[in-house]
């Protein structure tokens, strides 16, 4: 763009350097990413604790609080806000920074609002856990958690916009359009569900339509653009290339706002019928725009996968997102009609796209903002917890996802045939498979534990950076 | 792109297209849908929950039952019948008269079944001799010679083949009868304005069909209609433990684990077998995953004026105490129906003799396409 030559220039000479771009983001950026990290940890210690109830149904009986109905809905919520918009928080405001070259706007009130956030998730997860669920899917939280949560989200928001507004780079990277869409996204799907379900409440099924609405929004456009933003930021600099057909990068996006906001409803059941016709077709045809994201990323760095995923820690978890981001697209397009209804199958979409897709993508970023904004470095303390928080992550995210699918499928072939015994088939049949998700959780708890020791190392060293000549 | 402003809006077309349509437009189509009246009584469906079933209501939230359990019964086809209910005034007594016999036969109905089902065989009927002197019973048998020889050239015609073990004057015989299941309406409708036109009394039959249908979990599918009244709507999406849109009116060996009624009193019965459930769910089904809700009982006899009748759980142990919110819940439970028809989701309807088991072919008697 020759046009915007003049202004970059002009730009350039009054734009911060990268230390003072990076010290601005420091407090706000870094008190996300560990508040994010403690609730995945958190949040799949109580999945794990869920799921061990769904074959061993005398674990932790006889107490309310900890009942799987209470427990399951109090993990997804507690991984959702508390880990993935959390983390997906730290990654906008940093991409911001970075790419537009901008100091970030008011880091003490982001910190504050952040730390507000924070709040709200915790006193929406015990909510849940004393029976004050909303009974909406993604949706859980009480409204006395859910409106503090909507007010320091406003305030996240807003500052992060400003800083945009600011930024001395002016031409928008492809990671910014994700960024800046799911930023606006995000507060309009929370205040309808918000208002529609909890405040003035619509007849009959219309809630579990704009539930349904609201659960595919927050994964398909939100999570997953978050995840889209980092890879498009990650990808081309781990690979040291500039990124490749950024026409196609610029359709998929467009096509994903599109289409995106129609899947998942595909799967309710008394309700007009063309509602899951039509986003059975969405679930569909949303495969173009995400194959031709990842088939610009493909294409940047094809040729130096091998050898940039043996140097490089980020690029294993972008690599990983990558794949899991094409395998839930094309499950849900393939599987998810009428054929896996009310089964398990559907609950391993929001587990891979929280836990993986996005879980995965923002793990491998945070690996590098976290020693970045600590000790200086490109990478983390510890290679071997990196390494360690990576495959467990991983094989974490596979197995929940594998073990969720599987029962589905199973629990689907039961529920389609008259023959089969609902209890022996579908209830205690699908044991193994949820095992399989027990020992999932249990490998994502080690991943985020990894990640939490690297985090504190990285801390340490630069603790003893700034004061070690003091003691 | 370097302008936000651009991309902002363009995001938020995006979002407004999907939001019209998936949030607006379901409100604009369901938004106005009110409870139907149920035929012949004054009653509506849905009901308005009693105080109990509404705080129940609160429970099933509460303790996320919605988390295994969905509230919505599916179904993969709707089918129709015809049935025979009465063979018609135009029916011709062959006995003698005042031998205090009859024995009715509509003969036009004879031939319109043997029309219906070219399956079955036709067996010949006599003019017996004590009405030769009717003229009117003459003129009718004359006429069904007539329509028989016309049938016979029809079959032939068509390459139908009758077997004689089987017979429609079987079929007549024993009413109510199915005479067609599970086929497509126009096929049922041509049957049955076949029947009445013989001047029988016969019916539009309608099959819901589907496994969930099958296993007993409801009587027909559920439809946005049903939850007017729930707030929140809580439709369930994992199917961990049996569906309830209809375990108020489940019949007991349907459940999960099958039981029977030992009494007449089966309402108490089913109040007290889900209170079983709900205090430990392994003592009526070994293999159940639900987990026990033991802390909506009290294990000694509460200190209050009214605690309520003892619930005996097992032969052996102590009898408990349910508390307010396992009643609630219970009575929640028992409000969970969907065998009532509606206009957009039709119950099919009983025969009339509650006794005489219709005489339901195996699977669909069809006639087969030419």
């Amino acid at each position: 763009m020759t046009a915007a030559q003049p202004s970059s220039q002009n730009a350039c000479a009054t734009a911060p350097s990268v230390a003072e771009v990076e010290a601005s983001c420091r407090l706000p950026v870094l008190f996300l990413a560990f508040s994010g990290a403690a609730w995945l940890l958190t949040g799949v210690v109580l999945a794990l604790l869920a799921s061990v109830q769904l074959y061993n149904p005398t674990f932790m009986e006889g107490c309310a609080w900890v009942t799987y109905g209470r427990l399951r809905p109090a993990a997804i919520n507690a991984l959702t806000y508390g880990f993935a918009l959390q983390s997906a928080f730290a990654l906008a405001l940093w991409l911001i920074a970075r790419l537009g070259r901008v100091e970030l706007s008011a880091p003490l009130g982001l910190t504050i609002a952040a730390k507000f956030w924070n709040i709200a998730v915790t006193v929406g997860v015990f909510g849940i856990l004393a029976g004050d669920a909303t009974g909406f899917d993604l949706l859980e939280f009480p409204l006395y958690a859910a409106l503090p949560l909507f007010a320091s989200y406003a305030c996240i928001a807003a500052w992060a916009l400003v800083t945009l507004h600011r930024r001395t780079e002016r031409e928008l990277y492809v990671s910014l359009w994700f960024v800046l869409a799911a930023l606006l996204w995000f507060p309009w799907i929370l205040s309808t569900a918000q208002g529609l379900l909890l405040v003035w409440q619509v007849p009959g099924v219309v809630q579990a339509i704009v539930a349904g609405w609201f659960g595919n929004n927050l994964l398909q456009i939100v999570l997953i653009g978050f995840a889209l933003a980092v890879l498009f930021y990650f990808v081309p600099k781990t690979v040291n290339r500039p990124l490749a057909n950024p026409g196609l990068a610029r359709a998929g996006f467009w096509l994903l706002l599109l289409i995106g906001g129609w899947c998942e409803l595909a799967q309710l059941a008394p309700v007009p019928a063309w509602i899951p016709a039509v986003s059975g077709a969405a679930n569909a045809l949303v495969i173009v725009p995400v194959v031709a994201l990842l088939v610009s990323l493909w294409q940047t760095a094809e040729g130096k996968i091998g050898e940039t995923c043996k140097e490089n820690a980020t690029f294993r978890f972008m690599l990983g997102a990558w794949i899991l981001l094409l395998g839930v697209t094309l499950r849900t397009a393939i599987f998810g009609g009428h054929f896996t209804q009310f089964t398990f199958f559907d609950t391993a979409r929001t587990d891979i796209v929280v836990l993986g897709v996005f879980g995965l993508a923002a793990l491998g970023a945070l690996h590098h903002i976290v020693p970045r904004l600590t000790t200086g470095e490109d990478e983390l303390p510890s290679e071997g917890l990196a390494d360690l928080s990576f495959w467990a992550a991983l094989l974490g995210v596979i197995a929940v996802g594998i073990g969720f699918t599987f029962a589905g499928v199973k629990q689907a072939a039961v529920g389609a045939s008259t023959n089969d015994k609902f209890l022996e088939f579908a209830v205690t049949g699908t044991a193994n498979h949820l095992k399989l998700v027990t020992v999932g959780y249990g490998a994502l708890a080690v991943s985020a534990l990894a990640f939490l020791a690297n985090f504190a190392f990285a801390a340490r060293r630069c603790c003893l950076n700034c004061c070690g000549g003091a003691r | 792109m370097r302008y936000g402003p651009i991309i902002g809006a363009g995001a938020l077309f995006s979002l407004a297209c999907s939001w019209a349509a998936l949030v607006m437009a379901p409100q604009l189509q369901l938004g106005d849908l009110s409870p139907a009246p149920i035929p012949n009584t004054p009653d509506f469906h849905p009901a308005a929950r009693p105080g109990l079933a509404a705080q129940g209501a609160e429970v099933y939230r509460s303790l996320g039952c919605y988390q295994c359990h969905t509230r919505a019964v599916r179904q993969d086809q709707l089918l129709f019948g015809a049935r025979l209910n009465g063979i018609g005034p135009k029916a011709i007594n062959l006995e003698a008269a005042g031998s205090g016999k009859t024995n009715l036969v509509n003969l036009k109905l004879l031939i319109a079944l043997a029309k219906a089902r070219p399956d079955l065989g036709l067996a010949k009927v006599e003019l017996p001799p004590t009405l030769a002197a009717d003229t009117n019973a003459v003129a009718a048998f004359a006429q069904f010679t007539t329509h028989l020889t016309l049938l016979k050239h029809a079959d032939h015609k068509a390459g139908i083949v009758r077997t004689n073990s089987a017979t429609v004057n079987e079929l007549a015989g024993k009413l109510p009868a199915e005479i067609l299941a599970k086929v497509g309406p126009e096929e049922a409708e041509r049957v049955v304005k076949l029947l009445s036109d013989s001047g029988a009394k016969a019916e539009l039959v309608i099959y819901n069909l589907g496994p969930d249908i099958a296993r007993g979990w409801g009587a027909r599918r559920s439809v946005a209609r049903d939850y007017l009244n729930d707030a929140p709507v809580l439709l369930g999406s994992v199917r961990v433990g049996p569906d309830l849109a209809s375990i108020g009116t489940r019949a007991p060996e349907k459940f999960a684990a099958p039981w029977k009624f030992a009494t007449s009193n089966t309402a108490t019965e089913l109040e007290h077998h889900l209170l079983v459930h709900l205090y430990n769910p392994r003592l009526l089904a070994p293999a159940s995953t639900c987990p026990s809700a033991s802390y909506l009982f009290d294990k000694v006899k509460p200190e209050v004026r009214y605690a309520g009748e003892p619930l005996v759980v097992a032969k052996e142990s102590p009898p408990v105490f349910p508390k307010h919110n396992a009643h609630a819940l219970v009575a929640y439970l028992l409000t969970q129906r969907n065998d009532v028809s509606l206009p957009e989701a039709p119950v099919p309807s009983v025969a009339k003799s509650a006794t005489a088991k219709p005489a339901a072919p195996a699977d669909t008697n069809a006639p087969s396409k030419p």
